[in-house]
């Protein structure tokens, strides 16, 4: 069984069609890369998989459960058990320091746990930084405390939105290793890009333009 | 305890410390409102109390009278007196009332305490000086001129009565025996030397009498006897003057007491107005401080919107959400209220320092009702930036728009 399937997800806005009868389909396991300019579905496709926005017409189907007909309620308790985000602008919590940022995800999803979120901050190389707040630490050490947040409950799937687009060269290699490693530890990745370095380390690219999916190819370049 | 309220309190006390600039700013706007409402509240309960003390400037408010065809006897005096609490009996002022001639002319002696009497009469207008014991005289000014008196001037009071067996003439210093032609009767004229230190104006009948010591006006007399009238000063409201007049009526067989209308009515009628006056100043203040601290609040919690949308995209519910912002806003306006209702104290005793010339009386119930409407506030204030802010979409919230 699939992770997850969009079956001819559509969202329209007035008359502009965000996306249109789009069909993609993830692997358990599997680091696919969204790409496409802007404008051309990507974020819609982005919020409809992370269920923080439901599709206007068509099915999401997620671990075999059907959720775009769900509540708001039901589909942000399903992406806080399922999904892990990583955002391109980090988003962090600016008064609590880089554990703390990690033991609110835990907050939300069970319970808190500084011991485990060290454990997920000393994944990303970060537990030396673990009492920093964020205006302490730099623009690749948030993403990595971002990511370790993402991490903290074990979800199904990481969905990425363009996680190294506020990142220096050095930096952004820090996190694609990082994505490496969730990749071959077993974890589902969807990285959203406009950045071909970031969609050429992906194990299968998928390309989107005025709200279609044009190619969805797997990665010939791809390695372990 | 279990793990997730710990974390709760961390959130929430990180919040505050964290973002104490901010933080700062918000507790200010509630410290301000409180302290006011505090403030104000301190006044109008005590307005009633500060005006009556204020209104003793009218003169006396109580008058005893004999209650039957005698006087006002010592006794019964202090029984009456004694009935008033301490703290609001201003003073009172016994007078007797004697005729007598001056230069031929009749006048009306009045015998007093000099000591008391600017107590129950602090508007009289002397010029001069109050009699400072027996052998001076303070003269009304209708009654100087009348008599042609002024400062300094010795003036001698007579008092003509029948010498009969039980006359003891030894006792009186200076008179002079004259007998009635037709009758026969012995008379005897009895002066009582007095230097006038004062004249007094008030513009009522006071500016009438010549006002002497009791031990001079019985020594013109021959006689010692009770009062005529009494005047009391009483620092309180009308409904409590009423009581006291009914305790008295009924304790003390003999005196007749009774209000002095002119002054508590019109002391009544300002004092229901001037506190209708500080009732709405009041709410008027209040509302203006709620819409203020609102303001305040608003902007703390829309500055934040980015961090709710963060917080649903991470999972939270609507409900805990509200309960973490409502928490942090609660014990903002707890702090705010405790502060404030603290500062609200000096900032009444100041008010009342620059108005009444009097501390303020310290009202311990405020305190918790100042804390309680600061909660009360600060929750509302909170409550429907909250609401709105959570119906954010967290996918348009963090990507910016």
């Amino acid at each position: 069984m699939s992770l997850l399937e969009l079956k001819d997800v559509s969202k329209v806005y007035g008359e502009l069609h965000a996306l249109d009868k789009a069909n993609l389909t993830v692997e358990k396991g599997e680091w696919i890369a969204i790409m496409g300019p802007s404008g051309s579905g990507k974020s819609t496709m982005m919020n409809i998989i992370g269920c923080m926005d439901r599709p206007t017409s068509g099915q999401v189907i997620f671990d075999g459960r059907d959720i775009s007909k769900e509540s708001r309620k039901k589909l942000t308790e399903f992406h806080r058990d399922k999904i892990g985000l990583v955002f391109q602008q980090f988003h962090l919590i600016n008064y609590l320091n880089a554990v703390e940022n990690v033991m609110v995800a835990q907050y939300y999803h069970s319970m808190p746990d500084e011991k485990e979120a060290l454990e997920a901050l000393e994944r990303v190389g970060l537990k030396d930084r673990a009492r920093h707040l964020p205006s302490q630490l730099s623009g690749g050490e948030q993403q990595r405390v971002c990511i370790a947040r993402a991490l903290i409950n074990s979800p199904q799937l990481i969905l990425a939105d363009e996680p190294t687009g506020n990142l220096d060269e050095a930096n952004e290699n820090i996190v694609l290793d990082i994505f490496k490693q969730l990749h071959k530890e077993g974890t589902s990745l969807v990285v959203v890009t406009h950045d071909p370095e970031v969609g050429e380390v992906a194990q299968r690219i998928v390309r989107l333009e005025h709200g279609k999916i044009v190619s969805d190819k797997k990665n010939e370049n791809f390695t372990e | 305890m279990n793990k997730k309220q710990r974390m709760f309190i961390r959130m929430v006390v990180a919040s505050l410390i964290r973002r104490r600039s901010r933080m700062i700013v918000a507790l200010l706007a509630i410290v301000v409102g409180a302290t006011i409402l505090s403030g104000l509240g301190m006044i109008y309960y005590d307005v009633p109390r500060q005006m009556s003390a204020q209104f003793r400037s009218y003169g006396a408010n109580i008058i005893f009278t004999p209650s039957g065809d005698g006087y006002v006897s010592e006794e019964d005096l202090d029984q009456g007196v004694s009935i008033f609490k301490k703290e609001e009996l201003e003073g009172f002022t016994p007078y007797r009332y004697e005729n007598s001639n001056i230069h031929n002319l009749p006048v009306t002696l009045a015998g007093t305490d000099f000591d008391s009497v600017m107590k129950t009469s602090p508007y009289w207008h002397i010029s001069g000086r109050l009699p400072m014991g027996d052998g001076e005289t303070l003269v009304g000014a209708k009654a100087a001129e009348k008599l042609g008196l002024d400062i300094g001037d010795s003036v001698s009071a007579q008092n003509s009565f029948m010498i009969t067996e039980d006359t003891d003439l030894t006792k009186i210093p200076d008179y002079e025996i004259y007998t009635d032609p037709e009758t026969g009767e012995k008379y005897c004229d009895h002066l009582l030397e007095m230097q006038v230190t004062g004249i007094l104006e008030t513009g009522g009948p006071e500016e009438e009498y010549i006002y002497t010591t009791f031990h001079d006006i019985s020594s013109l007399t021959l006689s010692e006897r009770g009062y005529d009238i009494v005047e009391v000063s009483v620092a309180a409201m009308q409904d409590r003057l009423k009581d006291y007049i009914k305790t008295i009526n009924s304790n003390v067989s003999g005196i007749s007491s009774k209000l002095v209308k002119r002054v508590t009515a019109s002391e009544s009628t300002v004092l229901t107005k001037l506190e209708s006056l500080v009732f709405i100043v009041t709410l008027v203040v209040l509302a203006l401080t709620m819409i203020c601290v609102a303001t305040t609040m608003t902007a703390v919690i829309a500055e934040r919107r980015r961090e709710i949308g963060l917080r649903k995209a991470l999972g939270a519910l609507n409900s805990s959400i509200i309960a973490e912002f409502m928490s942090e806003g609660l014990l903002l306006g707890g702090v705010g209220g405790i502060i404030g209702a603290v500062l609200g104290y000096f900032f009444a005793d100041v008010v009342s320092m620059n108005v009444f010339s009097s501390s303020i009386t310290f009202r311990p119930l405020l305190i918790p009702i100042t804390i309680a409407a600061s909660v009360l506030v600060t929750g509302l204030a909170c409550l429907i930036p909250i609401r709105s802010a959570v119906d954010v979409d967290p996918a348009l919230v963090l990507k910016g728009e």
